[in-house]
């Protein structure tokens, strides 16, 4: 006789009177394939954990961000924040599609000339930059931004030195009614620290200021936000064309835009309350249309989009280590993915998904395999019965996580790309013993 | 493992606990186990029948079994009177 097909026996509280937020349960998401490639044959290829990126996927959400400004401001240039996404191959695919680079460190600097984009097309950004750097900077031609008044006399000082210009913008921070204000970056708007901070540079010979910078923040939800501060950066480009009769080159308005995942704590999902691409563009360019400056002489519009080009491209694949019932008599599952790997799990609800139709959902924890209490992917998620072995696919994984991931414990894992033709490739390798072979010395005693 | 007094268990998988005043729903083959314990059958013998009845390894009926037995015991279906008992 055939037997029947067992299903694990579980049991659910029935809470009269409280649905779900979202009302009544909607169908489980399953993620089985990438591009076209199933998630089983890339964790067996490649081993598990396992990030993949999808070329496809950055490259239309780059379109769709350019068409949005392009269709509503005639002249912007994007510049991929490195340190969101420095893997080489993530780079050249955005250097590929026309975008120049904003680097934050002389690490980050040396990484965009190496891949192949011109000096003068680096916007160097950040609070770290040594007088290497600055000369690195400086004799690449490159855009330093300048975020204190101590970098702008070192720059004043090295470009002295060695007998060179330098081409500069500076950073600004203001209040465009999101809090906290970040004011540890550059020079404020409204107390007039910035003002005064262009009046010296465009008294420094050696100085050529050619921008006006900003980023007042990241994971900005209210797109009217870069509206206040595409005005007030408005307000200085048109006050130095006044006293210095001088139009700058361009206003760089930094990143910031939202990705769609869910911050902890929200009601709602990211992908239905974060504004979209052209609700940012339509507030910014409208800011910088209607402000007073002449329609001739309007900025170049920089813009240093991370995690809301790249978030959806990346996908983390991982495989259940255990499932383990908690003395509260709540279901929890190890995975073999840790917080290591999933820096942005720490404000996120990273979404977390079966690769095949599965039984009966349970509120669950979502612990990874470190040895540590806070290794926590999810607190709290509905999720269905899985085994031993069970693969899941972590989504919008591509902003931040292999960048601050951190080797602990056990090795980091490999990165894959699926390019537009649906191939795979290893862009950055997993970890051996080999790897610490390589950089610890271990002294000899006598 | 003795199911309390106060719990009522309907054929369709409904549960209602007069005690605590809660309900809960159990799927076919956890109503088919909270009826065999009910019946203070064996756990050797409930293995049996199960294996017998589906598709399914030894080690997961247990690793599942025990599990469910939990979770009967956090949802005061089931008291634990000694610390030490086992079966
Ligand atoms: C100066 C600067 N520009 C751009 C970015 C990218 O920001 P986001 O990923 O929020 O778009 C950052 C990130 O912190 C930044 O510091």
């Amino acid at each position: 006789m055939e037997k029947m097909k067992y299903e694990k026996p579980g049991m659910t509280k029935i809470n009269a009177g409280m649905p779900s937020k979202f009302g009544m349960p909607v169908k489980q998401k399953i993620v089985a394939e990438i591009d076209g490639i199933t998630v089983s044959s890339l964790i067996e290829e490649y081993g598990s954990p396992l990030f993949v990126i999808s070329e496809t996927t950055m490259r239309n959400t780059y379109a769709e961000a350019k068409r949005a400004f392009d269709t509503r401001y005639p002249k912007v240039q994007f510049a991929w924040s490195y340190k969101t996404n420095y893997l080489d191959a993530v780079c050249s695919i955005y250097h590929d599609e026309g975008s120049w680079a904003e680097v934050v460190s002389g690490f980050e600097f040396e990484k965009a000339l190496a891949n192949g984009v011109d000096g003068s097309r680096i916007l160097f950004n950040g609070p770290d930059k040594s007088k290497a750097d600055l000369i690195m900077a400086i004799e690449n031609n490159a855009c330093i931004h300048i975020d204190h008044f101590d970098e702008l006399y070192l720059l004043i000082e090295t470009t002295r030195e060695i007998g060179l210009k330098a081409r500069v913008a500076i950073r600004v921070n203001l209040d465009a009614g999101i809090y906290p204000i970040w004011d540890r970056f550059g020079f404020n708007y409204e107390n007039g620290d910035a003002w005064n901070a262009i009046n010296r540079i465009m008294l420094a010979e050696s100085l050529d200021l050619i921008g006006l910078h900003t980023h007042i923040g990241t994971y900005i939800m209210v797109q009217s936000a870069y509206a206040i501060a595409a005005s007030k950066l408005a307000n200085l480009y048109m006050a130095i064309h006044r006293k210095f009769d001088y139009w700058l080159k361009y206003i760089d308005l930094g990143g910031g835009f939202a990705s769609k995942n869910t911050l902890k704590g929200a009601y709602m999902p990211g992908s239905e309350t974060c504004p979209s691409f052209d609700d940012y563009a339509e507030a910014i360019s409208n800011a910088l249309i209607s402000s007073e400056i002449p329609h001739e002489n309007l900025p170049v519009l920089f813009l240093e989009t991370g995690r809301a080009l790249i978030d959806d491209a990346g996908y983390l694949l991982t495989t259940v280590l255990a499932n383990k019932r908690l003395n509260s008599g709540r279901r929890s599952m190890i995975i073999d993915a840790g917080v290591n790997l999933l820096f942005t799990s720490f404000w996120y609800n990273l979404n977390v998904y079966p690769t095949r139709e599965l039984g009966h959902a349970e509120e669950s924890t979502i612990y990874g395999p470190l040895c540590m209490n806070i290794d926590v992917i999810r607190d709290a998620i509905v999720f269905p019965q899985v085994k031993t072995g069970e693969q899941l696919v972590i989504e919008r994984v591509g902003a931040y996580n292999i960048t601050q991931s951190m080797q602990f414990i056990t090795y980091r894992p490999n990165v894959v790309l699926i390019d537009e033709r649906g191939k795979t490739h290893i862009i950055r390798k997993k970890e051996s013993l080999e790897t610490f072979k390589h950089v610890e010395l271990n002294p000899k005693r006598s | 493992m003795k199911i309390t007094d106060e719990i009522r268990i309907s054929d369709n998988g409904f549960v209602f606990n007069s005690k605590t005043g809660d309900s809960f729903n159990i799927n076919p083959t956890g109503l088919e186990l909270t009826k065999l314990i009910a019946l203070d059958s064996d756990f050797d013998d409930i293995k049996e029948i199960f294996l017998e009845k589906y598709d399914l390894d030894d080690l997961t009926f247990e690793n599942d079994f025990y599990e469910f037995c939990a979770l009967l015991k956090h949802n005061q279906i089931t008291v634990q009177e000694d610390p030490l008992d086992f079966k």
